[in-house]
């Protein structure tokens, strides 16, 4: 009983934890436009979190570099179970335009493991409302 | 002042340190001085010629010899004093005494292409990872990076 | 009086990017400051010596997200110049169009950070909901609503029609009116111009010696912009005036980009009332001859300057990008000096910083223990608006000096 309440609340109210490793900044207006009052995200009832200890879905833009490696694992690991990480943008796909750089290493799925994908370069606040929406309905 | 008026001051308040001017384009001045009259040139373009403020330092690898492109900018022309040092022996003084705002690009310069800069307030790395090898120059034209394969989740 | 030292980064919610900063404190005031950067750094300038001029075009437009098109255009003009082309007038002022109105999607930006870094949410929330007016154009012009590649080698690749310009006109209206009220704002609030004015001072001189660029040293009463300058695209013949303001803090810098927010409406109208007939590009050659060329440009956070060398093939040798916000990172530093741990979100909201173009975390240390605890941003932006919450009375007499 318990757990279907908390499967409930985590399904219906996620909150998120916004990381940047790198990236151009696109992605990261996008999804502060996608909380504001056009798109809306909060009625959705997502907050976004100051802290990884309090977040259920992290989401990731920008291309890993090596200097942002070891901080991304470090919060991965502080963020408690379960979690989703949604890799927003192509960069965080796969690199965007910046494979082959010496200091990226690719999208994000070389150092954490992703749950979904948000292609798009930037990508578009309605792509985002609908990734999360997938990911969400898949719980 | 004119590109000419400009060219002509310059010359009179340099005097011998200058090697050579060049005008290649409206408002774009280039000049090159040796690297030991270096910080003299950039006192004496201050205070005579009133270029007090350095938009950036770009590095160039030409081989046997580094190039160092120093651009100074004021409301009339774009200044470029460019001076070279050779590869085996990569020494530049600083000139931070003079433009104290240039400290952050010669930082760019020593971690990029390993160029030393004597007398520098400041050698930290400035762009480069922690975990970066030694010795290892990227805007070197000899380092070639090679990508490692990439692991894909789930499998081929 | 122990002093303690701070890192601040590079995950924090309330910078967008990942930054360092490492400050010594003693008590509330800060005594010393420091900057480690290299979590953005993405290797561009290596990159691009990989790729030809065309697909550097797509490459330069990455480096920042709010500015791009100052990039991409820097690149354009620079490699114009090798090529020996001219671009016609028409995409000129094609390009000067979609310059302003980047300009104002960023100055809007800033200004709802400004307020949400004040406390101020339902200004942040205003602001952007209007700049959602300015994507809604630059989405009609050119396709994308940020990353617009209008630029193409040769002028631009899209052109404008009149029903477009109509919209755009209708348009300025709305923002017109409603940047009027922010300035009303400004005047009416006393507790918000109370919070920015004496925060991060940067005396007129430092501005000099440190080479500070854009509204940051603007407001410090130096009247240099690059389009007054060295004028590039359309800017010779559009009629301007370069915004100052002498009170060299916060408050000066707000005062600044609301100005320029004013001239960027006056130029699009103009910009649109006198847009001359004509093609929009010219071909481009493949291979460029050897030479040397440096092209600046004045984007919303200062000037840009890129330095593009060829040698006869069809990839560049050397690109050089400096972009505004590295130049203003000295005077950051200074500025937080004897400034209080409360004004830190403020002052580095101020220079505009856009770390993605410059390069490329707050931890506070004891100095004297040596322990180490790490401080949300977010914390000390709680506490900043805790503080300020204790208004200084002679603060309460500070007028808009508008």
């Amino acid at each position: 009983m318990l757990q279907r309440l908390v499967r409930w609340s985590r399904i219906k109210s996620p909150w998120i934890l916004h990381l940047n490793t790198g990236a151009c900044n696109a992605c990261d207006i996008e999804i502060l436009a996608a909380l504001m009052p056009r798109f809306d995200l909060e009625r959705f009832g997502v907050l976004l979190k100051a802290t990884p200890r309090h977040a259920d879905v992290i989401i990731c833009t920008g291309p890993a570099t090596r200097q942002t490696k070891d901080r991304v694992i470090r919060i991965y690991e502080q963020t408690p179970d379960p979690k989703f990480v949604v890799a927003v943008g192509a960069c965080a796909c796969s690199g965007c335009v910046y494979r082959g750089a010496y200091n990226i290493m690719g999208g994000i799925d070389q150092v954490i493991p992703v749950n979904a994908y948000i292609p798009g370069c930037p990508v578009r606040p309605d792509a985002v409302i609908d990734g999360v929406a997938k990911l969400l309905s898949t719980l | 002042m004119t590109d000419n008026e400009i060219i002509n001051k310059a010359k009179e308040t340099l005097g011998n340190i200058a090697i050579e001017i060049t005008n290649p384009a409206p408002r774009r001045i280039f000049l090159k001085v040796d690297k030991k009259d270096l910080v003299e040139a950039v006192q004496r373009l201050k205070q005579g010629l009133d270029y007090n403020f350095l938009s950036t330092i770009s590095g160039l690898d030409k081989g046997e010899v580094f190039e160092v492109l120093y651009h100074f900018t004021n409301e009339f022309a774009v200044l470029t004093v460019r001076t070279t040092t050779s590869r085996n022996d990569p020494k530049i003084p600083t000139i931070t005494g003079v433009i104290p705002g240039a400290i952050l690009y010669e930082r760019e310069l020593q971690d990029m292409f390993g160029l030393v800069i004597e007398n520098i307030p400041d050698p930290r790395p400035l762009v480069l990872p922690d975990d970066w090898p030694a010795n290892v120059y990227p805007l070197r034209k000899d380092w070639k990076y090679e990508r490692p394969v990439e692991k894909i989740p789930g499998g081929e | 009086m122990a002093e303690f030292k701070v890192p601040i980064g590079p995950q924090h919610p309330a910078l967008k990017e990942p930054i360092s900063l490492r400050m010594t404190f003693e008590g509330e005031v800060i005594k010393d400051a420091d900057m480690r950067l290299g979590y953005n750094h993405r290797g561009l300038e290596k990159l691009a010596e990989q790729k030809t001029f065309i697909q550097n075009l797509y490459l330069t437009e990455r480096i920042c997200g709010i500015c791009s098109h100052s990039h991409t255009t820097c690149y354009a003009q620079g490699v114009e110049k090798l090529m020996g082309i001219e671009p016609p007038k028409r995409g000129l002022y094609i390009r000067t169009l979609v310059a302003e109105l980047e300009r104002v999607h960023s100055h809007l930006l800033w200004l709802g950070v400004a307020g949400h870094e004040a406390g101020f949410d339902t200004f942040f929330m205003y602001t952007w909901r209007d700049r959602e007016v300015v994507m809604d154009i630059l989405e009609i012009i050119s396709g994308n609503r940020v990353h617009y590649a209008m630029n193409a080698l040769g002028g631009v690749r899209r052109d404008i029609d009149d029903l477009q310009k109509k919209k755009i006109l209708d348009s300025l209206d709305l923002l017109t009116k409603r940047t009027a009220y922010y300035a009303n704002i400004g005047t009416n609030e006393p507790t918000f111009v109370a919070r920015l004015a004496g925060v991060g001072v940067l005396p007129k001189q430092t501005a000099i010696d440190l080479c500070a660029v854009g509204p940051t040293m603007r407001a410090s009463d130096i009247p240099r912009d690059v389009r007054k300058d060295d004028p590039y695209a359309a800017y010779a013949e559009l009629p301007f005036e370069v915004c100052t303001a002498n009170t060299c803090d916060v408050l000066g810098r707000t005062i600044v980009r609301i100005k320029e927010l004013f001239e960027c409406y006056k130029m699009i109208e103009f910009i649109l009332k006198n847009l001359p007939a004509g093609d929009i590009r010219v071909k481009a050659p493949r291979r460029v001859k050897e030479a040397e060329v440096v092209s600046r440009y004045e984007a919303p956070r200062g000037e840009n300057i890129h330095y593009i060398k060829s040698n006869g093939t069809d990839k560049p040798e050397r690109l050089k990008v400096r972009a505004p916000t590295l130049a203003n990172y000295p005077a950051t530093l200074v500025m937080l000096k004897n400034g209080y741990i409360a004004d830190i979100p403020l002052i580095f909201a101020a220079i505009d910083p856009c770390v993605c173009c410059a390069e490329r975390l707050v931890a506070m240390t004891d100095y004297h223990t040596g322990e180490t605890n790490i401080v949300r941003m977010s914390e000390l932006r709680q506490k900043s608006i805790e503080h300020y919450k204790r208004v200084n009375p002679a603060k309460k007499e500070i007028v808009w000096p508008f």
